[in-house]
């Protein structure tokens, strides 16, 4: 095989997943179904982008955030009528890209090598494959430690939550930046106090993200790049500290912008309450919802709904 | 015994534990005499006839390093933690039972009565029930009996006195008993509340199994015995949960190379305070579906959840805390 492929267009097709470039007829549906192109960085377009290859605009599309930003959460992939699986052709154009030299712009995480142990967790937790177990010297001996693929990276933070020795660090959600919100102020008498964990992607309608500056100092929201984020031992801390409930809100199923991450907090917090059940503690404190991009107005329901509970559930005490 | 003034004073004693802390100690074998040779053994009551009066007598801090095992589940326990407590310059928690609550610290999964109604009462292996329980004073023609009382919860030491370090492992590994015993005689202690004769990292950065590589989920969570396991490849690779993620290391892996999973005996590393919590953080990051009724199987397959996450740190848990917080 001579064949060298000679356009861009020809090297995206050829990676797996760039395959059905040309079927796109740059009809939008994909930049109105993406939250990214809504939330964070208007000038993200997934149209724009398979134009530029089609059109052979190679540096444009490296330099174009599209490229980086495309977490592959897929919202986009059922709603395109031509049936492309965008974020694999995204996912071609952003392998060129790191390829020619190009870097991802994204915050990604870090790893403390003094104390990462090389268990590979973090290699299995994540949805991108960007940690991998390396032998390096440090500190004069050889040792095993994760290292992270930072034009992988996602951000996500989900290995963060999952390492457990706290090796693994991102700027704005480490431990200890986390642990530091989890604070209520005390209230009057019968007022529940309540934390509540929102991830960055699960709520669409601006009413609902203005929502959450609303609230009395009663509920304390924490940001979090993805419900993935959160590790079990948080929400004790918070119950420890004597905050009455603790809820985790996370994308709907098949709609998790960092594919498992809802998932997993799913099962982090499902299990935590098997064992409180275990502990004759069981008393619904610690909720997950999963929220979907149709769910407007849900958020506000849940909060209320869980406020309501830790009222009746202060009041019998 | 007028010549041993000069040497170091030595206690060892065993609370709420099942005597493997001492087995341990015994196993020094020739070097259990040189130990003898540089401290004055002064209260050992598993292997010596002191009695508690004996303690009484001594002046306070007279004891210069006290190893205590055992959690604190009875009356006579927690007196002996105050007593040995006030007694002891040193006060080293020795072993699982005393650092973390260990085995015994799973009782804090039930309450004290209902513990007691199964042991004196419900037994498959009771003949019959006669209904007796042991009850902390009993009127008999003779006079009064005290036995100590059963509390709801088991503690650790720390949650019962001021405890000086901390000495993981159920039990300690002999050559760790024997280097932290040399380590105290040399004076040469790390700060207070450190944790001895352990590293920082954990068990994985010792364990020489081939590890998991990306793309591996699991499916399902199997038990030791459901499994013919490789033994040079990582446990979790096999689908069969091991602390060693979550776990120091210091003990050398004697369960892993005997093809067992690591248990977790020996405690946390440094910087995290709810072991069992993080271990169920890292677990469920493995689990491998998208689908709500698998996802609820694979879940499932984990057996005796808070035995599983929290088999040697239950008592020193947040759980084993909101269970008991004052109300």
């Amino acid at each position: 095989m001579n064949h060298q492929p000679e356009t861009f267009a020809d090297q995206v097709r050829a990676i797996p997943g760039g395959e059905h470039l040309e079927m796109c007829y740059s009809c939008g549906t994909c930049v109105s179904k993406c939250l990214i192109q809504q939330k964070v960085e208007p000038e993200y377009n997934p149209r724009r982008l398979l134009r530029m290859v089609m059109m052979d605009m190679r540096e444009e599309a490296f330099q174009s955030p599209t490229t980086w930003l495309c977490s592959a959460c897929d919202l986009c992939y059922p709603a395109c009528p031509q049936q492309i699986h965008i974020s694999g052709v995204i996912g071609a154009i952003k392998q060129l890209a790191i390829e020619a030299g190009y870097e991802s712009p994204l915050e990604t995480v870090t790893v403390d090598e003094s104390l990462c142990s090389g268990c590979g967790i973090c290699v299995l937790a994540c949805p991108y494959e960007a940690p991998h177990l390396v032998e390096k010297e440090i500190a004069g001996e050889m040792d095993r430690v994760s290292e992270v693929d930072a034009n992988k990276c996602m951000g996500c933070g989900i290995c963060v939550a999952a390492c457990p020795l706290g090796a693994i660090a991102r700027k704005g959600v480490s431990n200890e930046e986390i642990v530091r919100q989890i604070k209520v102020k005390r209230q009057k008498k019968g007022v529940p106090r309540l934390v509540t964990f929102v991830c960055d992607w699960c709520l669409r309608a601006d009413d609902d993200v203005s929502l959450l500056e609303s609230y009395p100092d009663n509920v304390r929201v924490i940001h979090i790049p993805c419900s993935g984020r959160i590790d079990p031992q948080m929400a004790l801390l918070a119950l420890r500290s004597g905050i009455d409930g603790v809820l985790v809100c996370g994308c709907a199923p098949g709609e998790c912008h960092y594919k498992r991450g809802t998932y997993v907090s799913s099962c982090k917090i499902t299990l935590l309450n098997r064992m409180f059940e275990q502990m004759s503690i069981g008393d619904g404190r610690v909720r997950f919802v999963q929220i979907g991009t149709q769910d407007r107005g849900r958020i506000r329901r849940e909060v209320d709904a869980m406020l309501e509970y830790l009222a009746a559930w202060k009041e019998a005490r | 015994m007028a010549e041993s003034n000069t040497k170091p004073k030595f206690a060892f004693y065993w609370a709420a534990s099942c005597g493997g802390c001492e087995i341990t100690v015994t196993e020094l074998g020739m070097r259990l005499v040189d130990a003898g040779d540089l401290v004055d053994i002064v209260f050992w009551p598993c292997a010596m006839d002191f009695k508690y009066e004996d303690v009484e007598a001594m002046a306070d801090g007279e004891i210069d390093f006290c190893f205590f095992n055992g959690a604190i589940r009875t009356s006579e326990n927690e007196d002996l933690a105050k007593l040995l407590r006030r007694k002891s310059k040193v006060l080293v928690a020795f072993g699982s039972c005393a650092h973390e609550g260990c085995i015994p610290g799973l009782a804090n999964l039930y309450d004290a009565e209902s513990i007691l109604e199964r042991v004196y009462n419900t037994v498959p292996s009771l003949d019959e029930s006669r209904g007796t329980r042991p009850v902390p004073l009993s009127k008999v023609p003779e006079g009064e009996i005290h036995i100590p009382s059963f509390y709801d919860q088991v503690k650790t030491l720390a949650q019962t006195v001021d405890v000086d370090y901390f000495m993981p492992g159920c039990p300690p590994v002999v050559d760790q008993v024997w280097n932290v015993f040399q380590l105290i005689l040399s004076g040469q202690l790390p700060p207070k509340g450190s944790v001895i004769g352990a590293d920082a990292k954990t068990n994985c950065d010792v364990c020489p199994r081939q590890k998991v590589q990306s793309g591996m989920r699991i499916k399902e969570f199997k038990r030791p015995h459901e499994v013919e396991l490789d033994p040079d490849l990582c446990f979790l690779a096999q689908g069969v949960i091991c602390y060693g993620p979550a776990t120091r290391a210091g003990c050398g892996l004697p369960c892993i190379q005997g093809n067992m999973p690591c248990r977790g005996c020996y405690g946390p590393p440094e910087g995290v305070v709810d072991q069992g919590a993080k271990l169920l953080s890292a677990i469920a990051a493995l689990i491998d579906t998208d689908e709500p009724e698998e996802l609820q199987s694979i879940m499932d397959s984990i057996v005796d959840l808070v035995g599983t996450c929290y088999r040697f740190s239950l008592a020193d848990s947040i759980l084993s805390e909101l269970k008991y917080k004052k109300r």
